[in-house]
């Protein structure tokens, strides 16, 4: 019974990549991912007897490229498994969820290629039912389940036009799409994305529909609130000249951009371990830099384990952060930054526990300075189920704006003074953990249904 | 009080639950204080505790009768208003799961009755019917009442604001500083500075020992606990806490070893409707970290106990470090030699039971007033063999 060298979690781009590069070496490697099949967020792969959605050009075939090369390698492939976290004694913990156990893993090295978390910002009414994140609508997409009804998307980012065209094609476009940014009010910036040729087509396809007016295309506008009347959704949209105006509808799409998927990792994590990130959870910078950067991870960790000088510059990833950050610039708001604290107190910051900017302030009203473990443990911001994935980031600002307003000069405090670096990384049946063993290797066989050619 | 106003504060080092207690009730009395923490409030074993307020849980002698009137003062605070809305009242339920543990337990809960506690035996019938989820191999279960349940980081935010403190955060204190002759303390030192004193509470947790000169006096018991998601239905069905009697045997002190690790279950349904699991007993463990080797032993016995538990998800794994004394006994008192230094520390789990009570006692002997109970055998003297640092 061996365990493996390396055990990568995550099966999109940069997870399978790593896997591949690494298993070049001879070492065993281990993919582990959560759903039924690989592919990520970005290759998100069809419920049975669903129809494709069609990829964006620049990524088309690029998955079938990557399942071949995994096909033909000797890395075992493990699905239903999610990664819970590293243990105080660098065990590697995996939730088999279909087997109902925690295995313990020691590998000599792991790659954590768990990508992206999409961030959306608290905005009064954001928690109604009918509001769903951008992204979490395009992954329903991608599995066959188009989002019914008068849809309306909103926040900022290439990824609302995106999910927008793929509805358009899908057969329901949306109502339309609220950007906060104006692109089209920066011709310099556009051009410099000249620079990235490989985008071009995918642009092209976003813009399509928009010209074609299958939906409208509200730009520099933010939506300020949304509000229930009977079984519909109300957003209020105010442009960039203050005017308002008002859409009814089925549901609403937020998307504010990404955020690494590390939430919980400790950043000094047991010795003994050789730990390496890759992909989006290292730098969100696209599944274009996600392959290439997992390919390095592989490599970097190969040679690792080998005693080789280890090859990882990850310089290759320079062209594609020129690339998002010049996305950004042509993003930023129109309307300047927002401000949570000009957010009415009844407005939901945490959605599991319901705890709102109410309460946060309430919490920092008295005389005394109280520190974000505090606020977390007596606000009770990041307590509930997602343990701060979603709320922490905008708890913690909402902190240090009120700090500021209040003469204390303050940066945002660190995710991990507020004592959420730990795991279980997300939750576990307790029967899990009690079932928790040491991974056995003579039950394994090769999983291969996890691939779909 | 005017001529306290012209004479430094009181200082008070540990923004725990003892310590802020202490500040709190010195302050509310009048007295000023400055309440120093080498983090921010609860952030050691006050902020990893259990939150049991249990008389059932200690063992017979002085913890048991202090228990009983630190369960007594949540009562009262939560009456009059202090506490309101912390401090839930309700049972533990005591179990045995083999003939020996009911041995025990017999013995228990006679201990238990000289101190008052009001406590009954379940019949096998009894415990089905007032515990349908506990699972139905236990020999025995013994009732406890007058118990109860509070957050220690909520005392702590609590008191804090109502005596309307400013807690001096990420401030250690190096050492105490001392006059020359006459060995009174004249201040601490924080830093390259000195912050002057009228008299000095060390309320320090692991951090006591060295400060008053008794370095080798406590040593850490790390304990490890799980929170479940919220399950509102199977939570009402629990009346009270669970323990098991494998808890009591893991507090005995005698022959342990060095890296020992005791596993004794307690299930406490929480006002949220989640249910916290603890706790391990670990000797020696100075890390507030969890394993998988300990939690998965926990949720085996949890899931043991009351087999619904099984299919809930745990949320969060966290671990907290007691300070343990050498006889198990915390040190309530005036150090020996010091007029106006005085300590409370080394509680191990006990801390928030006997947190506020023990913070009105202090505040009463810094003030010069008899306090309301005897902790003659909480004596930090009992410690001192003449080599406190002067």
């Amino acid at each position: 019974m061996r365990e493996a060298d390396i055990i990568v979690v995550g099966g999109g781009p940069a997870g399978v990549s790593a896997a591949v590069e690494a298993a070049k070496s001879g070492l065993s490697v281990v993919l582990c991912e959560q759903r039924p099949a690989l592919g990520g967020a970005i290759h998100r792969q069809p419920a049975e007897g669903a129809a494709p959605v069609a990829a964006l050009p620049s990524l088309a075939r690029r998955w079938q490229s990557l399942s071949a090369k995994l096909s033909a390698s000797r890395v075992e492939v493990r699905t239903r498994r999610a990664f819970v976290g590293i243990d105080s004694t660098g065990a590697v913990l995996i939730d088999d969820r279909a087997a109902g156990k925690v295995e313990v893993r020691r590998p000599r090295a792991l790659i954590l290629a768990c990508g992206a978390v999409e961030r959306v910002r608290p905005r009064p009414g954001w928690h109604l039912p009918g509001v769903a994140a951008a992204g979490g609508l395009q992954v329903m997409l991608k599995e066959g389940r188009v989002p019914e009804g008068r849809v309306l998307l909103a926040g900022s980012g290439p990824l609302l036009l995106a999910l927008a065209a793929q509805m358009t094609a899908a057969g329901n476009p949306p109502v339309a799409v609220v950007e906060e940014g104006d692109p089209v009010s920066r011709p310099l910036a556009a051009t410099r994305l000249l620079t990235h040729p490989f985008i071009l087509p995918d642009m092209a396809v976003l813009m399509m529909p928009v010209l074609l007016r299958r939906f409208l295309w509200r730009r520099g506008t933010r939506l300020t609130e949304i509000t229930q009347s009977a079984d519909m959704l109300s957003a209020r949209l105010r442009a960039p000249d203050g005017r308002e105006e008002r859409f009814e509808v089925d549901r609403i799409g937020l998307h504010d951009g990404l955020r690494a998927n590390d939430f919980g990792l400790t950043a000094d994590p047991p010795s003994g371990l050789v730990i390496l990130r890759a992909g989006d959870l290292r730098e969100v910078l696209g599944a274009h830099a996600a392959e290439a950067d997992g390919a390095e991870a592989g490599r970097e960790a190969a040679a690792r384990l080998e005693g080789r000088p280890s090859c990882g510059s990850r310089s290759a990833m320079r062209r594609h952060r020129a690339l998002q950050h010049r996305l950004s610039r042509i993003f930023a708001p129109a309307q300047g930054a927002t401000v949570l604290r000009d957010c009415p107190d009844e407005t939901v910051i945490c959605r599991c526990e319901g705890r709102t900017i109410g309460h946060l302030k309430e919490q920092l009203a008295g005389p005394d300075a109280v520190s974000a473990r505090e606020l977390r443990l007596n606000g009770r911001f990041g307590m509930g189920a997602c343990q701060g994935r979603f709320c922490s980031e905008w708890a913690l600002s909402l902190m240090s704006e009120l700090r500021r307003s209040a003469g204390v000069p303050a940066s945002p405090p660190d995710f991990a003074e507020t004592g959420v670096c730990r795991w279980p990384l997300r939750p576990v049946a307790l029967s899990s953990l009690a079932n928790a063993g040491i991974y056995d290797d003579t039950r394994t066989e090769r999983h291969i249904e996890g691939i779909s050619a | 009080m005017r001529e306290q106003h012209s004479s430094p504060p009181v200082i008070v080092i540990g923004a725990g639950i003892v310590g802020t207690a202490t500040a709190a009730f010195l302050a509310m009395a009048g007295t000023p204080v400055r309440l120093l923490d080498a983090s921010a409030p609860a952030s050691g074993a006050t902020g990893a505790a259990d939150g049991a307020v249990s008389v059932a849980s200690k063992r017979p002698g002085p913890m048991m009768t202090m228990a009983r009137a630190g369960a007594a003062l949540y009562r009262e605070l939560a009456g009059q208003g202090l506490f309101q809305g912390l401090f839930h009242k309700r049972p533990t339920f005591l179990v045995a799961a083999s003939d020996a543990e009911a041995d025990v337990l017999s013995d228990h809960s006679k201990a238990l009755g000289e101190v008052g506690a009001p406590v009954r035996w379940l019949t096998r019938d009894g415990a089905a019917d007032r515990l349908p989820s506990l699972t139905r191999k236990v020999v025995a279960v013994l009732e406890v009442e007058d118990e109860g349940h509070a957050i220690g980081y909520s005392i702590v935010s609590r008191l804090i604001s109502a005596a309307r403190l400013k807690v001096e955060r990420y401030c250690p204190v190096a050492s105490l500083e001392y006059e020359g002759r006459s060995g009174r303390v004249s201040g601490v030192r924080v830093g390259g500075a000195v912050i002057e004193a009228s008299a000095v509470v060390v309320a320090a947790g692991g951090g006591a020992g060295r400060l008053i000169g008794l370095p080798d006096v406590s040593r850490p018991r790390r304990g490890q606990q799980l929170v479940t998601e919220r399950a509102p239905g199977l939570n009402a069905a629990l009346p009270g806490s669970l323990l098991s009697c494998s808890y009591l045997l893991s507090k005995k002190h005698e022959g342990e070893k060095a890296d020992a690790r005791g596993y004794g279950v307690v299930i406490d349904p929480l006002e949220t409707g989640q249910f916290l699991i603890g706790s391990t007993r670990e000797e020696g463990r100075t890390i507030p970290e969890n394993d998988i080797e300990a939690v998965a032993h926990l949720a085996a016995s949890a899931q043991e106990m009351v087999p619904a538990l099984g299919q809930l998800r745990i949320l969060r794994c966290f671990a907290g470090i007691r300070t343990a004394t050498c006889d198990g006994l915390p040190m309530i008192g005036r150090m020996p030699g010091t007029e106006n230094l005085f300590v409370a520390a080394g509680f191990e789990g006990d801390g928030i039971c006997l947190g506020p009570l023990t913070g009105r006692i202090m505040a009463d002997l810094v003030r010069g007033e008899e306090p309301e109970m005897d902790v003659s055998p909480f004596d930090p003297g009992r410690f001192a063999t003449g080599s406190i640092a002067a």
